[in-house]
């Protein structure tokens, strides 16, 4: 570790290959291990998706039993979500928050170790779920009670799903507060909030979030623990306790938790589209401010996943209100991404084609998000495979494709080299052709009837005609995956990468400063900063200069 | 890459997604763009919300998608170098402002629509009392009890007359289910410890499928209901004999089947044809109203003469011991 810059004599363990990266508290290196161990994980909960589309290819399959069924869609969503989503743009937080700012590290090093450090051991006690008497977790990702209690779930892989996700808000509760003090108190010389990154931004809404919803899950699911091992009975309503307590803490986390998946990606956009269509992006005061109040919004909204549950009508009417009005400034970000490409002179990288798919994208999936906020449509709809599509639109569409464009982005100034483009180019089509093929046919599936997590349906027709073109798209993304790990492999494992300098896109942000690979220190100093595009900034007095 | 090329990318998967509407398109009238057609007042008015978000949210995604790949395509680099700025446009704010009230004005207006059709979907039709058929549906693992006003029990299907408003008290007495038949209606989750209320008013004869919406365990997908409307003649017939005969078979078929197989030759659960609890009054109410290791209570509120029908008819009808004796 180059924190020992004194000439003490270094503990030679320390140094090694494997050793330096255990024992490290370097903010770019916890970063990539958060993003190299959510893409480990992403390659399960791929597979786990791959299962079940295979399952639900025709009517009456068997290639799954419903028992394994059953694990099988409980952990894919729980990974996705827990363990992909969330940590890897914690990933790109620690990677890039300290650069864009011009720090020289996190606030707190040693804590953001043990943010990672947990979130690892949180991912392998929910995975040792699978390993369980009576097999993993089964009640699906929400886990609602009565289901999930003792009696109707018996056996631990519930008890190690809990577990699991008590470890990982621990985890993400302490990276929050580090993302929170380091954004407030680091910020380079001339950096003013309205001169920060927009992803900067991004990350400190998504931390406020994460401080103030977190507890709500940790306390359902310590109530869930007790209900399960000590005999309570919050949830068990023959007992006095209440089914729809724990949905409603549920959702309180549960709603904000969409857009603490999906805030950060929007930052990523708002970085990655000025920079190829070559202009600043269209209104960043919209831009930022619309952040916040969506952040605001979103915890006002949770219940508008419980309308079928026989809630007065004037709880009903207000949150349709608000879910509609949060569509607003999300609005106003693609309205302003759109104008960020208006006369601009766009060049389409990879990461590129990623933020403009997912514009596309999460456009489809707010759009959808309207006709379940209409309450009364939302009985037809809840709860079918229209809102299986309308949460993959918004989570694959928007913050999936958003990440694979911040790694295709972000990935020379993490490891010195370019990923390759034409494997590049591969990967987005096939992904896009694909994500389509799966998901579109979902919105038919779930408007004909077919309820979300059957393991198997009956009827022929319509359904089966959807259910395989769907399961046929779920293979095309496979192999954008394969493109991606494939892409890798070039770059790094047989080294076929072009190395990349400090700014190979002619970027606007601090990151670009440095070197890439980054110093262990970041840099050795940074320049003044008096925009938001510090970056572009130099190259203009230097090019006055000269 | 090569203008020519990219172009057809482009539209590459505007066509994936036109040949799909084609698929759909052709294969049925509706395909699955808007809801099953609907049988009673509240689905209609659904359907009408649902019509008017379509029209709105059809006309924004056509103008942004659109105004997206006009963007591409005119805005594209033409092989500018990256140094080659585009217009340094940092806002404008007048611009702005409208794209923020536009969204507002149409939500606004998708809202009051809504609110218009709110009392047709929730409120129940005013009606006499004797015009309107008061029937508890019970969500269990894993079906649907349906109860009678005059007493009588059903499971699996509800039978209604045709033009009558029917108002369903639903209930739960283990986990969430949710009641849903789409051309019926909206879902109405049946959460124990909180009744729920909902209606229809079938307004043709015919049988219209739903299932549990509400992920409730492992036999979700089996929780199949179908509503049986039909004359009022017929109705009344139905709910003065048949309903009675026939709780025996229907229990067996809704209820004990789903695991241990139509004949009782066992499935998930063990087979059960030679057991001679089939034939014990005690032994079969105990089973029924406990369970046993992984099998849940199925029967825990049953009445007597539930009970008797399903010992009734699973004596005669699947016990195959040593006195068989038919089945």
């Amino acid at each position: 570790m180059a924190v020992n810059a004194e000439a003490v004599p270094v503990v030679d363990w320390k140094q090694g290959r494997v050793a330096s990266w255990l024992v490290t508290v370097d903010h770019k290196r916890i970063g990539i291990m958060y993003i190299a161990t959510s893409l480990v994980f992403f390659g399960f909960g791929g597979i786990l998706a791959l299962l079940m589309r295979a399952q639900l290819a025709t009517p009456n399959e068997s290639f799954l039993t419903k028992n394994s069924y059953d694990q099988v869609m409980t952990m894919h969503g729980t990974t996705m979500i827990f363990l992909v989503i969330v940590p890897i743009l914690a990933g790109f937080g620690n990677f890039l928050v300290p650069l864009m700012i011009g720090a020289r590290d996190m606030a707190f090093p040693r804590l953001n170790a043990f943010s990672y450090w947990a979130f690892l051991l949180g991912g392998i006690v929910l995975y040792g779920s699978f390993f369980a008497s009576g097999g993993a977790a089964r009640a699906g990702w929400t886990s609602y009670v009565p289901l999930s209690e003792a009696f109707y779930s018996p056996g631990h892989g519930q008890d190690y799903w809990i577990l699991g996700l008590h470890i990982l808000t621990i985890s993400s509760f302490a990276g929050a507060v580090n993302f929170i003090v380091t954004i407030h108190n680091m910020r380079t010389r001339g950096m003013t909030w309205m001169r920060m990154p927009l992803f900067v931004w991004a990350m400190e809404t998504y931390a406020i979030l994460l401080v103030l919803v977190l507890p709500a899950l940790s306390a359902g699911l310590t109530l869930l623990l007790l209900d399960r091992q000590v005999g309570t009975h919050f949830f068990l309503p023959s007992k006095g306790g209440s089914a729809l307590l724990y949905q409603h803490v549920f959702w309180f986390f549960g709603h904000p938790e969409v857009y603490i998946m999906v805030l950060p990606v929007f930052g990523m956009i708002s970085e990655i589209i000025p920079v190829f269509a070559r202009k600043p992006i269209f209104g960043y005061k919209a831009v930022a401010l619309s952040t916040i109040s969506i952040a605001f919004f979103s915890m006002l909204v949770w219940a508008h996943h419980m309308f079928a549950v026989g809630m007065p009508v004037g709880l009903d009417a207000f949150f349709m209100i608000t879910s509609m009005v949060i569509a607003v400034p999300t609005g106003v970000k693609i309205f302003n991404w759109l104008a960020t490409a208006w006369r601009g002179s766009i060049h389409f990288d990879t990461p590129m084609l990623f933020a403009l798919g997912f514009i596309a994208l999460f456009t489809m999936g707010g759009l959808s998000g309207i006709f379940l906020a209409a309450f009364p449509f939302d009985w037809q709809v809840t709860d079918t495979y229209y809102v299986v599509a309308h949460l993959h639109y918004v989570l694959f569409g928007g913050s999936i494709f958003g990440i694979f464009g911040g790694l295709f982005y972000w990935w020379p100034k993490m490891f010195g080299r370019m990923l390759d483009e034409r494997l590049g180019k591969v990967c987005f089509w096939t992904l896009f052709v694909g994500f389509n093929l799966t998901f579109l046919p979902q919105h038919m599936l779930g408007l004909l009837g077919m309820p979300r997590r059957i393991w198997t349906y009956h009827h022929g027709g319509l359904w089966e005609v959807y259910n395989l073109i769907s399961t046929a798209g779920s293979g095309v993304m496979a192999i954008g995956m394969l493109a991606f790990a494939a892409n890798v492999w070039i770059t790094h494992g047989l080294r076929k990468g072009v190395r990349a300098g400090n700014d190979p896109w002619l970027a606007d942000t601090l990151e670009w400063y440095a070197a890439s690979p980054p110093a262990p220190h970041n840099f050795d100093t940074v320049p003044y900063v008096s925009s938001a595009r510090p970056l572009r900034d130099l190259r203009r007095r230097l090019a006055e200069e000269s | 890459m090569p203008v020519r090329v990219r172009r057809k990318l482009v539209v590459l998967p505007f066509v994936a997604v036109a040949a799909l509407i084609a698929v759909g398109a052709a294969t049925a009238a509706n395909g699955g763009f808007t809801p099953p057609t609907p049988h009673s007042p509240n689905a209609h008015r659904i359907i009408t919300a649902y019509d008017v978000i379509l029209g709105f949210t059809v006309a924004i995604f056509v103008i942004v998608e659109g105004t997206l790949i006009a963007f591409i395509w005119k805005y594209r680099s033409r092989g500018r170098a990256r140094t080659v700025e585009g217009a340094q446009v940092h806002g404008h704010t007048r611009l702005e402002l409208i794209w923020t009230a536009l969204p507002v004005l149409i939500l606004a207006i998708i809202g009051i629509v809504i609110f218009v059709e709110l009392p047709g979907i929730t409120n129940v039709p005013a009606a006499n009392a004797g015009d309107r058929l008061n029937i508890t549906v019970e969500g269990h693992q894993f079906y649907w009890q349906f109860d009678y006003p005059n007493g009588a029990h059903s499971i699996g299907d509800l039978h209604v007359p045709v033009g009558k408003v029917v108002y369903l008290r639903i209930v739960s007495p283990d986990v969430d289910h949710s009641w849903w038949v789409p051309q019926l209606g909206g879902k109405t989750d049946a959460i124990p410890g909180h009744p729920n209320h909902t209606w229809f008013k079938a307004d043709t004869a015919g049988t219209y499928a739903g299932q549990c919406a509400e992920f409730c365990g492992l036999y979700h997908e089996a929780m199949q209901a179908r509503v049986i409307a039909t004359s009022q003649q017929e109705y009344d017939a139905y709910i003065g004999g048949a309903v009675n005969t026939d709780l025996g078979r229907s229990e067996f078929q809704g209820v004990c089947a789903t695991c241990h197989g139509m004949q009782g030759q066992g499935g998930y659960g063990p087979a059960i044809a030679s057991s001679t609890t089939l034939t014990q009054a005690a032994g079969l109410d105990h089973v029924v109203r406990h369970g046993g290791v992984r099998m849940p209570p199925v029967g825990a509120d049953w009445t007597k003469a539930q009970m008797q029908a399903l010992l009734d008819y699973v004596k005669t009808n699947v016990y195959k011991g040593a006195a068989s004796s038919g089945g």
